[in-house]
């Protein structure tokens, strides 16, 4: 029987996600107080002693690798920290941000440890001595009730909700002396900065986004127009990026931007839990979409089922009018 | 170059599946299927390197009977040979099964490279290529949307992706695994006839449970276990605006005047 302890592994510097450690933190609490353990923090970067200074007030403890070797994603480097402190502490749980470093490592950590993992997870439930993650499945069409037969579990968690309270903790700061490998098959050599073209689209009061469902290029003037009715900025989802329409400055959703607006359009956007990952946290979301069945409409507040082309440049004309008699 | 890619024949994304009276599986009765979209790409991938490093590219697939429909799919893209492990018992949806089984298949192909979708559409784990590259000792990216192979110096140069617009480049020794993400390359449109002449094409089946490692294998040593499966719920309690295009968008923009955003 393992002990009661929790790993999570925190996010710190460039080009990680610093947002997920809350939710990290929020779930890892839960599960270490249920089993009486320990709420251990791993971080790993390159100038992070403000970020862990800050985290330690919610953890038992913090251990810390502070180095020029991490100034870089090193898959190989973190799972053997995460490798030796799954050693050292036995661990009822390891958990990560549902993040590009947490869905890169925990398979990686779980394929080492021989056990198994449950990614994306939105929420943990304890019932009694049981432990059951929920997560989506079907591209978020269905969602399951999982629970692991292996420990420890290992698990990926979506980001938001709300700030951990402060706890009392005054976790101590350990640091942790990363021998160098002595083969070295993956060696990163450099992160890439996005490059920022004109509208910023994380910054703007309202948000219309286009998906797959807008078709043709030349549509996407329908997205455009309503934007420009409501004052907004364009935006759209992934498949749009990849098919070369638009540049990932302009993408919502986990690869792309975080936005928090107080209204967001979501217009042909099917709504993958990539995509929601990005707008959840809309104050009011508007889906517009063909198919009744689509994800987007359990996040969104409203919703029009119907053809794009038909209801947008209506919406448009009535955007114009309303604001036209203010 | 001896390429591999991995493709799953999974659900068609665009249709919610029905769940079973049992709670813990979806019904396969009515369900049409499909490639995985970024198994897809893994194979427009894997295409591409063949057309500037010559050599062959083999598609696996581990699944039921019908999952040699994706390896038709492949087929009409382009790929030189293909192979089946079936697995009728359980239906590819074992991860550590699919897991030995791809294993078994990369020991016998020993290829240069190994591409996979970065996740599957149907249980969204993102896990498959990584087990698989712990399982034959390779090292493995993932996310990766740009690939640059130097044959001569048995390396590859890879962008991966980090999230928020970040990337990170990185370089690995060969032979190596690579998930692949969205839109790494164009996907090409494939003709339904091209599909058909494809099935004439041979598929070399393994019977998964003739395998030797199906002899270690149990159903329930997947580790992760799905207890109850359920329909999302409304979380923003979702109102349906109904009527004509101009009626339905003269309602919702009272209930954003309302709500205070327009």
């Amino acid at each position: 029987m393992a002990g009661g302890n929790v790993i999570v592994i925190g996010e710190a510097g460039k080009g990680q996600t610093e947002s997920a450690n809350a939710r990290l933190i929020a779930i890892g609490d839960q599960l270490a107080e249920h089993g009486g353990g320990k709420l251990v923090c791993l971080l790993a970067g390159q100038d992070i002693g403000a970020k862990a200074a800050e985290l330690s007030h919610y953890v038992d403890e913090i251990r810390i690798s502070d180095s020029v070797q991490h100034a870089h994603y090193d898959p190989e480097a973190l799972l053997r920290m995460a490798e030796q402190l799954v050693d050292e502490l036995q661990p009822r749980a390891v958990l990560l941000g549902h993040t590009f470093m947490g869905m890169d490592l925990a398979p990686r950590l779980a394929a080492k440890l021989r056990v198994g993992v449950a990614s994306n997870c939105f929420a943990i439930r304890i019932e009694d001595d049981a432990v059951y993650f929920m997560r989506p499945m079907y591209r978020g069409r269905v969602h399951a009730k999982v629970t692991m037969d292996s420990t420890p579990m290992v698990a990926t968690l979506q980001l938001g909700g709300p700030e951990p309270p402060l706890s009392n903790r005054a976790g101590e700061v350990k640091k942790i002396d990363l021998k160098p490998a002595e083969s070295r098959r993956i060696r990163p050599l450099r992160t890439i900065e996005p490059v920022r073209t004109g509208i910023d689209i994380t910054k703007a009061d309202i948000v219309v986004s286009g998906g797959r469902g807008v078709g043709e290029k030349e549509n996407f003037a329908l997205v455009n127009d309503l934007a420009e009715a409501l004052g907004g900025v364009p935006a759209c989802s992934r498949p749009l990026v990849d098919m070369g329409w638009f540049s990932t400055s302009l993408q919502v959703g986990l690869s792309g931007n975080t936005v928090k607006p107080k209204l967001y359009i979501a217009c042909g956007i099917s709504g993958a839990v990539e995509h929601l990952h990005g707008m959840k946290e809309s104050r009011i979301i508007v889906a517009i979409n063909k198919d009744p069945d689509a994800p987007i409409f359990k996040v969104a507040h409203y919703g029009v089922v119907g053809d794009l082309n038909e209801i947008m440049p209506q919406l448009t004309r009535k955007v114009r009018e309303c604001r036209s008699q203010k | 170059m001896n390429i591999v890619t991995f493709v799953k024949h999974v659900p068609a994304s665009a249709v919610t599946p029905k769940i079973s009276a049992s709670g813990t599986r979806i019904e396969e009765d009515g369900l049409s299927y499909e490639v995985n979209e970024t198994d897809l790409y893994a194979l427009e991938e894997a295409l591409y390197q063949r057309s500037l490093h010559k050599g062959s590219v083999t598609a696996v697939t581990v699944g039921p009977v019908r999952a040699k429909d994706a390896l038709y799919v492949a087929y009409a893209k382009g790929v030189d040979h293909a192979i089946h492990v079936i697995d009728e018992a359980l239906r590819g949806t074992n991860p550590s099964f699919n897991v030995r089984a791809g294993a078994e298949v990369l020991k016998q192909l020993r290829p240069d490279i190994v591409f996979a979708g970065i996740q599957a559409d149907d249980d969204l784990q993102g896990q498959f290529g990584v087990a698989l590259a712990d399982a034959v000792s390779l090292p493995v990216i993932t996310a990766v949307s740009e690939v640059r192979i130097d044959p001569a110096k048995r390396i590859v140069t890879v962008i991966r992706e980090l999230g928020a617009g970040f990337k990170e480049e990185l370089e690995a020794d060969l032979p190596c695994l690579l998930t692949v993400q969205f839109g790494i390359r164009l996907l090409r449109y494939t003709s339904v006839m091209s599909i058909v002449k494809a099935r004439s094409r041979k598929i070399e089946s393994l019977r998964g449970d003739a395998q030797p490692f199906a002899l270690q294998e149990r159903p329930a040593s997947s580790h992760l276990r799905v207890v109850e499966l359920s329909y999302p719920s409304n979380r923003g309690n979702c109102e349906l605006v109904t009527g004509s295009a101009e009626e339905a968008a003269g309602k919702l923009v009272r209930k954003l005047v309302d709500g205070g955003v327009v």
